[in-house]
């Protein structure tokens, strides 16, 4: 592991005191945001203000716990990177559905299910990238993103809810303008935390405008400093309807783990080549246990934050000491009564801008998944059909009110139908695409332009990343150049591709002499004045841009094969 | 592959659109090659249409840094990007050529190392030989 240029301080350094403890601070600022989720479905079913604040403190202790699961690595849990926990969008919609079916018992045993089901999908993340591709994990984010603020507002603004007042419309706005006005123009510090300056501007505005109730905060002052969250509310249900939700939501969080584990790797690490697979399960492990502590101890459902790896990306502090202090620093708030009844009072006005603000990324971050593939007609279908599916449940909620009672848990939930109809279309669309095709190549008849389009088209089909289809018609395009030119002596060209979502394999067959494929690059004055040079600087070329390769003579036939990372 | 000149001032850059592989290298070079010897040795080649190039067309790049040289030129590349700029670093190009990345600053480069009476290939002129 090499540590790149732009990283102060990596997993194992000690930074100094005062830089750990800001950078804490910044982290946990950060995910403060998404404590909106938890109360939105606390919110929904009217849960008592002194329930509320105990359970925001037992959900700080769950991502304290859950932060130091995942960065001190604790036998197989763990990735052991920076990646703190947050309460994440994806459980919001299915809590949601399961707190106004079940109430808070169902939520909480449906997330005890949830993170029960992500530790033993750990075990099978090869097989569930494999059946779940990246376009279809787009759709499942962007539905995250539409059903969860889509269900959170309405829960907000309801026709049974209390009309909101103008001051409430004002504050919801001032609010949301400060957070857009400090992330689109707001520089370093202000621009990291503007979610939770926004969050402190929508509350002061709030107190101006008398939007808390009479007494509310002067509650607080018969509380303690410090007190530990009581325990006595556990309770858990659980109901079959609910697991399809819950599972869709849970595979979510596995592919959202999966990812930002990836990232961490990446940023760690200067010469990283692949995702690695060891510390890629530990971390999904660690995510998994997380949720299920949430609900066994009453929350919500926790993933690891994106944001916050952006942030150590960005500051260049990516030391394992500063995610334990984030992990105590969570532990400690949990601890603080007073500060959780604070949240707890969060006015709907203030929600709602904090949840408008945090679906904003969520929304774009599935269109990017989406796109980051090659797209043919089939994936386009797979994307468009299942995201019109999820939009008409929002949109014309009577498709489900209409539907019968065995299809009510699939049309209930627009994430839910969306990923339904994307993962049926995404398996039947896989018939009658191959696996393996082969092109045919005439030495005298080159054409470059047939080459590209042959593998672009493939890759499409295939929906193959746009940058490995780059690398692998660079291949063949240069390859078969310099056999043309150097080593062919007669017959076609075979041109061979394969792939699976982990690989793609490219060989080239024919009659001629092996090419050389050296180490070391040839000088400039060899490659200007020789043929030998350019040749050898073509075979260096090739070496240099496949993830492995092999070259291998049989009688006259000669074979190249080139092997791409997926 | 389209090959398009544009003169400013002593500098001439030349635009390239679609492929640089065996099968245009040698237009190119000798496009190139008859615009030093006919003095016009400042050059900027502009990549950024350019799509593909290949071990020829590096081999092509090699020997017209050699001809500026030779003729008290200089020469710079730009519009580098994208897949075309990776294989520039897989080749380890990159550091060979003064490389910018507008055919504007390319000029003004050239121009001022030119006023400057500083001379080569390329900025850099690290050969490797």
């Amino acid at each position: 592991m090499r540590r790149p240029a732009n990283l102060v301080y990596t997993l194992d350094d000690i930074p100094p005191l005062h830089v750990t403890a800001f950078n804490a601070i910044q982290h946990v600022g950060l995910i403060a945001i998404n404590l909106v989720y938890p109360l939105l479905v606390f919110h929904l079913v009217d849960t008592p203000l002194p329930m509320v604040a105990n359970l925001l403190a037992v959900g700080m202790i769950v991502l304290g716990a859950a932060t130091l699961l995942q960065v001190m690595r604790l036998g197989p849990i763990g990735s052991g990177f920076l990646c703190p926990a947050t309460f994440s969008a994806a459980y919001l919609s299915p809590s949601l559905l399961a707190a106004k079916a079940g109430g808070l018992p169902l939520l909480f045993g449906m997330t005890l299910f949830a993170g029960l089901l992500e530790v033993a999908l750990s075990r099978a993340l090869h097989r569930l990238r494999a059946v779940f591709p990246a376009e279809l994990s787009g759709v499942v984010i962007f539905m995250i993103g539409l059903s969860g603020g889509a269900a959170g507002l309405r829960s907000l603004l309801a026709a049974d809810a209390a009309p909101v007042s103008a001051a409430e419309w004002q504050v919801a706005a001032f609010t949301l303008a400060v957070m857009v006005g400090l992330n689109v123009w707001g520089k370093g510090l202000l621009r990291m935390l503007c979610a939770l300056i926004g969050l402190a501007a929508g509350y002061a505005a709030a107190a101006f405008a008398g939007l808390f109730g009479n007494g509310q905060l002067n509650g607080m002052d018969n509380m303690p400093w410090v007190a530990a969250p009581g325990f006595g509310h556990l309770s858990w249900s659980f109901e079959l309807v609910m697991a399809v939700p819950f599972a869709i939501a849970c595979v979510a969080a596995t592919m959202k783990a999966l990812g930002t584990i990836t990232v961490c790797q990446r940023m760690v690490d200067a010469d990283w080549v692949r995702p690695d697979m060891r510390s890629a399960t530990r971390g999904v492990l660690a995510d998994g246990i997380s949720t299920a502590l949430a609900g066994l101890l009453n929350a919500v459902g926790t993933n690891t934050s994106t944001p916050s790896v952006g942030l150590a990306s960005a500051t260049g502090v990516a030391s394992r000491r500063v995610g334990i202090v984030i992990g105590l620093l969570f532990l400690a708030l949990g601890l603080l009564p007073k500060l959780t009844t604070l949240l707890a009072l969060m006015p709907r006005s203030v929600m709602v801008a904090a949840l408008l603000f945090s679906i904003c990324f969520i929304l774009i971050n599935g269109v990017q998944v989406m796109t980051s593939r090659l797209l043919d007609s089939r994936k386009t279908l797979v994307i468009g059909l299942a995201l019109i599916a999820g939009s008409s449940v929002e949109i014309f909620p009577v498709i489900a009110a209409h539907a019968g009672a065995s299809w009510r848990p699939m049309i209930g939930s627009s994430l839910v139908f969306a990923t339904l109809v994307g993962f049926t279309l995404n398996l039947l669309f896989r018939i009658g695409v191959k696996q393996t095709v082969a092109l045919t190549i005439e030495p005298a008849r080159i054409d470059a332009q047939q080459v590209d389009d042959f593998l672009r088209q493939q890759g499409g089909r295939w929906g193959a990343r746009p940058d490995v289809i780059g690398r692998a018609i660079f291949a063949a395009n240069q390859l078969v150049e310099a056999v043309t030119e150097n080593c062919w002596k007669s017959g076609p060209l075979t041109l061979q591709a394969s792939f699976d979502e982990f690989n793609l394999d490219v060989r080239l067959s024919y009659r001629g002499e092996p090419l050389e494929f050296p180490d070391r690059r040839p000088t400039d004055q060899e490659i200007r004045e020789t043929d030998e040079g350019m040749r050898r600087l073509a075979g260096f070329m090739l070496r240099h841009n496949a993830d492995r390769m092999r070259s291998e003579a049989q009688g006259d036939v000669a074979t190249v094969h080139f092997h791409f990372d997926h | 592959m389209e090959i398009t000149e544009f003169k400013s001032g002593t500098v001439t850059a030349v635009a390239l659109k679609g492929r640089v592989d065996s099968s245009t290298a040698g237009t190119l070079k000798d496009r190139l090659s008859k615009l030093i010897e006919s003095g016009l040795a400042q050059l900027v080649i502009d990549f950024r249409d350019v799509a593909y190039i290949s071990s020829a067309g590096f081999r092509t790049l090699l020997i017209v840094a050699k001809q500026s040289a030779d003729a008290h030129g200089r020469l710079a590349l730009c519009g580098i990007a994208g897949e075309v700029k990776r294989l520039f670093d897989i080749a380890a190009f990159t550091d060979l050529f003064l490389i910018l990345p507008s055919r504007e600053e390319a000029i003004a480069a050239i121009a001022q190392a030119g006023a400057s009476g500083k001379s080569g290939a390329s900025a850099s002129g690290k050969s490797r030989t």
